[in-house]
């Protein structure tokens, strides 16, 4: 049976990957793809922590709820972080992160 | 013989499921990365399935691959995106980043191996288990699907979903009221945010 620390470290591994494309990639769209890569990454986490606490073969489910949660939080946060991104594209005529210069100019 | 498969189906999505994110990060086109992302999370649900969290599992599709997939690629047909063109200025961004999420993979991988029990390979889920199931076809059943025998045995089924369901409008009831209030600010905020702003 495959042990808790593969999950773990699959987990961990789909996270930075999500990680590394936010401080690498430029387009804001492909940011926010990575930004929602990260959090479905915790949710493997945190269903293998439910099913490694059970006791007779019932996992735990208060973790489970809180990757529940999770995906709810992720789809609001989705919705409002595409509306921001069109009314950039409107401000700004650009989806690239180098093109908000506001605050450093 | 169950556990062996359920070993292999775990290491094969696992590798599916870390190539299709590579895929999100170095694809130029917006498109391609959206289509990896699908993969990833398709992957991501299976291995959910292979963890005994079927509704969890079936929420990632529907909410994932399916609303969230959806949303994603609708903004980038609306906005018409360009790909990126690579060039010699992006390499030093890329090789912090590279470096910093590398640092982080290590951290999470030497954490994850130092947990008391964590590579002892229990196997906690009974329906995933080859123990106490009974594999032997039970003969009454044939003969109770009519008058409705088989019904405890379904119930025994969705236990997952039942339980998870008990605990979170039970012990969870008020966060669980709380998100939907999240929730409906999202799409108020969204619907806010989407409007076209008048100059008067």
């Amino acid at each position: 049976m495959t042990p808790l620390a593969h999950y773990l470290i699959l987990s961990g591994i789909l996270f930075s990957i999500g990680l590394a494309g936010v401080l690498i990639r430029k387009n804001i769209i492909v940011v926010f793809m990575c930004l929602e890569m990260m959090l479905s990454a915790a949710n493997i986490s945190l269903v293998a922590f439910s099913r490694a606490q059970g006791t007779e073969g019932v996992p735990v489910y208060d973790p489970q709820v809180l990757s529940l949660f999770v995906v709810a939080v992720a789809a609001a946060e989705v919705a409002i972080g595409l509306a921001l991104i069109v009314a950039m594209f409107r401000a700004r005529k650009s989806v690239e992160s180098t093109a908000i210069t506001t605050l450093k100019d | 013989m169950e556990a062996a498969i359920s070993s292999i189906l775990f290491y094969l999505f696992a590798t599916v499921a870390v190539l299709s994110a590579f895929g999100v990060v170095a694809s130029r086109n917006p498109v391609n990365s959206a289509m990896c992302m699908a993969v990833s999370f398709a992957s991501t649900a299976a291995i959910l399935f292979c963890m005994g969290a079927q509704f969890l599992g079936i929420v990632q599709i529907i909410v994932y691959a399916g609303a969230i997939l959806v949303l994603f690629l609708f903004v980038v047909m609306m906005l018409d995106v360009k790909s990126e063109e690579r060039n010699l200025s992006n390499l030093p961004r890329a090789i912090i980043g590279v470096v910093i999420a590398g640092v982080f993979a290590g951290m999470v991988t030497k954490a994850a191996l130092l947990l008391p029990d964590a590579t002892a390979g229990k196997c906690p889920v009974k329906a995933l288990c080859c123990t106490d199931y009974d594999a032997t076809p039970d003969t009454t059943v044939a003969e109770g699907e009519l008058s409705g025998g088989a019904l405890p045995e379904l119930a025994q089924d969705n236990a997952d979903v039942k339980s998870l369901g008990e605990t979170l409008f039970s012990q969870y009831n008020i966060p669980f009221v709380i998100l939907s209030f999240a929730l409906l600010a999202g799409t108020v905020g969204a619907v806010a945010l989407g409007r076209k702003i008048r100059k008067d």
